[in-house]
């Protein structure tokens, strides 16, 4: 069949996994082991899942759009999956209005750039390492980069989606669609790159506001790749179970298998890069991020290497594992919270700091760090003092987790019983129903 | 592989060839005497290379003095080079294995030629770090041997290190890559062959027959190294960006080196496959087997390697002031404005301005201004890692360090001397290989000639399905 | 290698949909086919022709894993016993700075091992000599051979009639 039927028991699961974590969200804001922080872990959660599945839907839509470019025709027969992702990024937008809102009343410390005075010399506040970026690093440019830019993309995703759409009912032989799909899949590629670059730099690398890495952009494309992947493998084999997508086989899967793999080893060499490269040239400035981490973090350091290579590694080697799905269901759920894991560790060791916070005895992690030093002192000798929701994921970010993926899932299945599962009239149907590898 | 092509799909092979005319097409070049041109095209490389020679023999005999380095400019045209052909070579084992792993059909027109190609570059790369020693006699010294010096090793944590076996290991497995593919067509050329050359040929063929179990170990060999040297293709760059990445030099400590060169690589590479590809078809009458598809997929891959190579000059540069570092800001400021700006004007212009040309389908399409293009985006490739050294040494920390490069006639000479190189090789084996996989285009015939798919095609007058 | 005389009756084919329908056509009249030699891989054959998959991979897996462990350990063992040296403040045990070094030799070791593999097991190598049933064979010819040296000959006949009756082009017997 091709026609998805939203059924009432899983619009009940949804609901009841949304309500979840809006529940654990808001129980977030009160319970904070970071006292005095303007509700940190409320809006380093709301940030971390609104970054990690707008990055999805983003990277769905880019990846759609290089696929077309290439001219590879396997994928078509699945490609509404692909097009009710990207359309998430409306609902990203709304979320990170939410956090931008935040940013102009001061309700969170998330960034130390937005904290009055920074830029002002003189001030007590002043930081002469961030007065030096705020050209870049103000609420105007963060403002301005998340409506516009990610309003940009969403049009795009919308654009590519009709045109698909009228395929279905008015594609000819001319193919005039598939043109059109085209012309503006390649329009995105460039405009995607740049803009998704400078947001991640904005939402999440300016949380460590002292430290910079060339590499980061691409880093954090790789991970949301390879979450989508696994997403969409888990959506496949969900949808094949209820008897839709008859025309994806085990051969569609066994390739979105091989994206996985590769790309969770393509991940890897990006973290090793900048791993590497930082530890080799030993340069304080630098190396200050990894210290954090590896002292007061370790858990979320090795498991991050762990579940997002190590494992998928191995158990995706060989050929026949991309051909059971039990195999797939497991290393795509494994590297799907892995890589939110990944999104974890880049963001709340930045965020403990700037809420005032200790990570570790490390030296002047912050050049105006006198509160940070004291009250390192106060708490003691050491650093690994186990704080839920920032350590390591407490139970409530997991219920979070389910319910940001719950909300995901909805829109997702909503958008697909809009249209025909599988496209009409697009040109590369034949080659990927027949796909064989 | 009768599997259904979708209706825009464009025909790989063109004129409506029989297996027996893809053999013919191809092997005749080995059989029949070279025309003129190659003639003259053979002659000058070959005087090219002798004066190549002659350089190299200078630099050893006379010393490195012979040469323009000096403090602090230590790496300049050498390394330079050094750094371009490997670059150059990429594009040879990306052809082979990744757009294998890709399933793009059209990657039989050119893989042939391209591995020729990356093995000749690695040859001339591999040069420049062996002549750059100085005491080349003591070249022994960089390997890992049971020796009577302590004994002493080698330091595998440096990234000079980390190149030798990187380049090492590139070399041997792209030739072993190589060699695999050409078994067969070596047999196909013997089988043909008479007297001598057919003594010759069968001894390179080693023995194969064409048997089914021999085809299925190949075709598993081929995915697996292709599989291996993927991941190998990315490190090699990688490695060789490591020796600038791992340093403490602002311009050169970035941690986006890695993915950047490789893409770099992936770029000027292609590059020079469309320039002798574009010659090669000419010559040898293979306009049907490299077509216009062949090398717009090409310029495909080229303006979207070109636009990430953009990409990271743009990040490189955000990145250099947002970091606040004024050394790293000084870096990027003096390679616009200092006295290598002409270097990095002509590296801008060609990488990234020019390749954006590549988005619209007419000049795609355009063989003389693909021609063109080729040139000028190895020249810019040239001119990129000249920046990344030269302009960078030049300029670092201690203003009284600082100093000013121009190259000698040695090191012009030595490296006009590897184009010469590379050129008599590679006109060497356009005589004596196949230059096109045989095989392989054979086996995409029925899903990529004209008569099959494509406007010309003509339905129903021949086997195509075989289920 | 093969020692002694083989006497094969072979059958060539003019296109790759006819060899594979001949080759059906064997399987069900249960005749027991020597080899089949094409110009270049044909595929739909091997699983007609009852041909196990190559466990190459698996050998290349084993030799990659084999440059792995040695070049870690011997790293290992150089920095950590024989010869300890401070490089650049960096622990003597410093293995971000051996990744690549094993990477490569990992890789080198499994195309080395793979490639020897397939040419032992195949009986390839320099100076081994075809045996060549027809010169067009590696051209644009398919080819069907069975074992006839110990064969009756109204067996034989059979089999030539299998040939005629599948469309190949020639049919003729060597020695190899």
């Amino acid at each position: 069949m091709n026609q998805f039927t939203f059924e009432g028991k899983q619009r009940t699961v949804l609901l009841g996994g949304m309500v979840l974590g809006l529940v654990c969200l808001v129980l977030t804001f009160f319970i904070d082991p970071l006292e005095g922080s303007h509700h940190a872990r409320f809006w380093s959660n709301l940030l971390h899942n609104t970054v990690f599945f707008t990055g999805i839907a983003f990277i769905s839509l880019f990846v759609m759009c290089a696929f077309t470019t290439a001219y590879a025709g396997w994928f078509v027969g699945m490609k509404r999956l692909w097009e009710a992702m990207s359309l998430f990024l409306i609902v990203g937008l709304v979320l990170l209005l939410i956090i931008v809102a935040g940013l102009w009343g001061h309700l969170h410390h998330l960034y130390h750039w937005n904290v009055e005075g920074v830029s002002t010399l003189g001030h007590e506040n002043y930081d002469r390492i961030i007065a030096g970026k705020s050209g870049f690093l103000n609420k105007y440019w963060y403002t301005f980069g998340t409506i516009i830019f990610v309003g940009v993309w969403y049009m795009f995703a919308r654009k590519i989606r009709s045109l698909s759409l009228q395929e279905d009912t008015s594609g000819t032989d001319a193919y005039t669609h598939f043109k059109k799909i085209k012309f503006w899949s390649a329009f995105l590629l460039p405009i995607g790159a740049f803009t998704s670059a400078a947001m991640i730099w904005q939402w999440v690398m300016s949380i460590d506001a002292h430290w910079y890495s060339t590499m980061y952009a691409w880093y954090s494309s790789a991970s949301w790749f390879v979450s989508a992947t696994a997403f969409t493998i888990l959506m496949l084999i969900y949808l094949k179970g209820k008897g839709y997508y008859q025309n994806i086989s085990d051969e569609h899967l066994h390739d979105f298998g091989k994206f996985l793999f590769a790309f969770s080893v393509f991940w890897t060499y990006l973290w090793f890069s900048q791993y590497m490269l930082i530890w080799y040239s030993n340069n304080g400035e630098e190396t200050i991020y990894f210290r954090q981490r590896l002292d007061s973090y370790p858990v979320l350091f090795y498991g991050n290497l762990v579940m997002n290579f190590v494992l998928p590694f191995l158990i995706l080697m060989r050929n026949s594992t991309k051909r059971k799905h039990g195999t797939l269901i497991l290393v795509s759920l494994l590297t799907f919270f892995g890589h939110w894991w990944d999104f974890f560790y880049m963001i709340k060791p930045g965020v403990v700091i700037n809420a005032g916070g200790h990570a570790d005895h490390g030296a002047g992690d912050h050049s105006d760090g006198h509160e940070v030093l004291g009250a390192a002192a106060d708490h003691g000798e050491h650093a690994s003092s186990f704080m839920a929701g920032y350590t390591l994921p407490g139970l409530l970010e997991l219920g979070i987790f389910i319910g940001f993926l719950s909300l995901f899932i909805y829109f997702v299945f909503m958008k697909l019983k809009e249209a025909s599962l599988v496209p009409e009239n697009d040109p590369y149907m034949k080659e990927s129903v027949h796909h064989h590898v | 592989m009768s599997a259904p092509v979708a209706p825009v799909r464009l025909p790989l092979v063109e004129g409506g060839k029989s297996y027996h005319d893809i053999t013919e097409d191809i092997v005749s070049p080995t059989e029949n005497a070279p025309g003129t041109a190659w003639v003259i095209a053979f002659l000058i490389s070959v005087v090219t290379l002798g004066f190549g020679l002659f350089c190299i023999f200078w630099t050893i005999y006379m010393g490195i003095g012979t040469w323009g380095s000096n403090r602090t400019i230590g790496w300049a045209w050498d390394i330079t080079n050094f750094v371009w052909w490997i670059g150059i070579g990429h594009a040879g084992t990306l052809i082979s294995a990744i757009l294998l792993l890709f399933r793009q059909k059209w990657r039989t027109g050119v893989n042939r030629a391209a591995e020729a190609m990356t093995i000749f570059a690695v040859m001339c790369a591999g040069l420049f770090p062996l002549i750059h020693m100085g005491r080349i006699w003591l070249a022994n010294f960089i390997f890992p041997y049971p020796n009577t010096r302590g004994p002493l090793w080698v330091n595998f944590n440096s990234p000079l290190l980390w190149d030798v076996f990187a380049i090492s290991t590139y070399f041997t497995v792209s030739l072993l890559f190589w060699y695999t593919g050409l078994v067969p067509d070596f047999a196909t050329v013997r089988d043909r062959a008479k007297g001598i050359r057919k003594r010759i040929y069968a001894f390179l063929a080693f023995g194969w027959t064409g048997k089914a179990k021999h085809w299925q170990r190949w075709e598993s060999l081929s995915l697996v190294l292709a599989g291996i040297a993927t991941p190998l293709v990315l490190s090699v760059h990688t490695i060789v960006s490591f020796d600038f990445a791992t340093s403490v030099i602002p311009g050169w400590h970035t941690t986006i080196f890695p993915p950047y060169f490789v893409a770099g690589a992936i770029f000027s590479g292609f590059a020079m496959v469309l320039t002798l590809m574009i010659i090669t078809r000419k010559v040898l009458n293979l306009q049907e087997y490299i077509t216009v598809e062949h090398i717009e997929s090409m310029n495909k891959v080229i303006v979207a390697t070109g636009s990430i190579v953009g990409v990271a000059y743009l990040t490189e540069l955000f990145v250099s002031w947002y970091s606040g570092y004024v050394y790293e800001q000084f870096a990027f400021y003096n390679r616009a404005a200092g006295i290598y700006w002409w270097s990095y004007f002509g590296m801008m212009l060609c990488n990234v301005i020019s390749p954006q040309f590549f988005w619209i389908k007419k000049l795609r399409r355009n063989i003389t201004f693909t021609f063109f293009m080729s040139i000028f985006i190895n020249i810019g490739m040239w001119f990129e890692r000249f920046v990344i050294i030269a302009t960078t040494l030049a300029r670092d920390y201690l203003p009284s360090s600082w100093s000013y490069y121009m190259p000698t006639w040695v090191e012009v000479g030595i490296f006009v001397g590897t184009m010469g190189l590379f050129f008599t090789l590679y006109l060497i084996f356009t005589r004596v290989a196949p230059v096109v996989a045989i095989a392989e285009v054979k086996s995409i015939l029925k899903t990529a000639g004209d008569q099959y798919i494509g406007e010309k095609a003509n339905d129903g007058d021949h086997k195509n399905s075989a289920h | 290698m093969k020692e002694g005389n083989t006497t094969v009756l072979f059958g060539l084919y003019d296109d790759e949909v006819d060899l594979l329908n001949a080759v059906k056509k064997a399987n069900e009249a249960h005749l027991d086919i020597l080899d089949v030699y094409s110009p270049f891989p044909v595929h739909g054959l091997d699983p007609l022709l009852g041909l196990e998959e190559s466990r190459l991979h698996i050998a290349g897996f084993v030799y990659g894993s084999l440059g792995t462990m040695t070049a870690f350990g011997v790293m290992t063992w150089v920095f950590t016993r024989d010869w300890p040296i401070i490089f650049g403040g960096k622990p003597y045990w410093s293995v971000p700075a051996f990744i690549p070094i094993t990477f490569e030799l990992t890789v080198l070791f499994a195309a080395i091992g793979m490639v020897v593999t397939f040419y032992t097991i195949c009986g390839l190598g320099p100076g081994v000599k075809a045996e060549v049933l027809d010169d067009r064979i590696t051209d644009d010819k398919f080819c069907i051979a069975y074992d006839v040296s110990n064969m009756a000959s109204d067996k034989i006949s059979e089999l030539k009639s299998f040939f005629s009756g599948t469309g190949a082009s020639s049919v003729s017997t060597k020695v190899i």
